[in-house]
């Protein structure tokens, strides 16, 4: 009898510990780490030794979607897929690319520019709340060219989008990683396409 | 007696609704603007229009209208969609790629795009444009489930409209030869008497397939 009583109690204690572990699941926020591989550009590269700077607020960029009631629903980090994008595509713009870990490392290296990206402003759109079949991700992003010396060649805005259709038996985390790889790729393309043609950046080419 | 006639009534039912079920009316449209014909060393992408603001062309609807096209008689090579576009980044991305065979023109100027176009081979690009929507629900089941067992009751029913439009672009001769509408309607059923049983009108599939029959006679230029 007691031995019965024991193993009803595991019992009950499992099925408490089962439902506290759903309860919290609901609950908490899910978090979704950016993954995915980006193909290297086909452009002309430019003859350019060219330092890049991450800054921390791009490397461990990470934006948080908040449910209509105010609770964290998404934390989503996109700061690592940031970094691999821009080691793709930035070889294959410039001649030499160096990463650094501050800008006075740069300016030692006596490179003809310093490039540090960082992200302005994250906004996510999923459809249990636009009502559309889609999920959306736009980023703005701030970029800045500076010369060796750290004086600033330019500094302009780049924004990207990315969507995604809704599909059946892909979950939302899936459904914003694939929107946010479509957001990257954008900024890939419209970066590297439209890098010569930003007039600050042009005039610094002519120069020389 | 009354049983046996009760039953088989009940069959015809069932029968008049998988068959109804499976009635899907797809009308097929095309439009020849130029002599099209492929040799057994060309091949042709097809790609997935992805500008619009509400809806995109679905990579699968793409990717299963290639893969039919490489089937049967008169079998056309096909270069995958994300083989080709990663291969052409960034030109072929949603914001960058070709909108009129004017752009492709300007785009063939890039030596790494004309390259890469030689390398697979690619005579035509096929822009698939569209999307299937689901129109019309109604009915309602409702499902419970208790000590003695569980079950659902009730009838719904829905109609799905696959739209789309498939632009050819010759790119030998950098102009648009062609473009071939689909567009697929079917009602589905979804009766629940205990078991749902779903009678689901595959009308995505059957635009796909007609789709890619009349694109494949349209490329071998019969």
């Amino acid at each position: 009898m007691r031995r019965m009583r024991g193993s009803m109690r595991g019992r009950v204690r499992t099925a408490l510990i089962f439902m506290a572990a759903l309860y919290l699941t609901a609950c908490g926020v899910s978090n979704v780490v950016i993954e995915g591989s980006f193909p290297t550009p086909n452009i002309s590269k430019l003859p350019l030794n060219v330092a890049v700077y991450y800054d921390p607020a791009l490397t461990e960029f990470a934006y948080i979607e908040y449910s209509e009631t105010g609770t964290e629903e998404y934390n989503i980090a996109s700061g690592q897929s940031h970094i691999e994008l821009f080691s793709t595509i930035l070889p294959a713009m410039f001649d030499r690319v160096v990463v650094v870990d501050s800008i006075g490392e740069a300016e030692a290296l006596g490179v003809d520019a310093i490039f540090a990206p960082i992200i302005e402003e994250f906004q996510l759109a999923l459809p249990a709340k636009t009502k559309l079949d889609v999920y959306e991700i736009w980023i703005k992003y701030n970029m800045r060219l500076m010369k060796a010396d750290g004086d600033y060649i330019a500094d302009w805005v780049l924004t990207s989008y990315g969507k995604t259709p809704v599909e059946s038996l892909r979950s939302v985390e899936a459904a914003i990683n694939a929107a946010a790889i479509v957001a990257l790729r954008d900024l890939a393309s419209s970066f590297s396409l439209s890098f010569t043609q930003v007039p600050e950046v042009r005039d610094w080419l002519n120069t020389l | 007696m009354k049983h046996f006639l009760g039953r088989n009534r009940l069959g015809i039912a069932l029968l008049l609704l998988v068959s109804l079920a499976s009635c899907t009316t797809t009308t097929i449209d095309e439009f020849r603007q130029g002599e099209t014909g492929i040799e057994s060393h060309e091949s042709v992408v097809i790609l997935g229009r992805r500008q619009a603001s509400d809806y995109e062309t679905r990579s699968e609807f793409v990717s299963c209208v290639g893969e039919r096209m490489t089937r049967g008689e008169g079998a056309i090579s096909i270069v995958p969609e994300q083989e080709f576009v990663d291969a052409m980044f960034p030109w072929f991305e949603p914001r960058t790629a070709p909108l009129r065979t004017r752009d492709l023109e300007r785009l063939m100027t890039e030596a790494s795009v004309s390259d890469r176009m030689t390398e697979f081979g690619v005579r035509y690009i096929v822009w698939l444009d569209g999307f299937t929507e689901t129109t019309d629900r109604s009915g309602s089941i409702s499902c419970t489930i208790g000590p003695g067992g569980a079950g659902c009751f009730g009838f719904g029913s829905w109609e799905d409209d696959a739209n789309f439009d498939a632009r050819v672009w010759d790119v030998g001769s950098l102009t648009n030869v062609g473009t071939i509408s689909t567009d697929a309607t079917g009602q589905s059923y979804l009766p629940a008497f205990v078991i749902p049983i779903p009678l689901i009108a595959r009308v995505e599939a059957n635009a796909c397939s007609r789709l890619a029959t009349q694109l494949k006679e349209f490329v071998n230029g019969s």
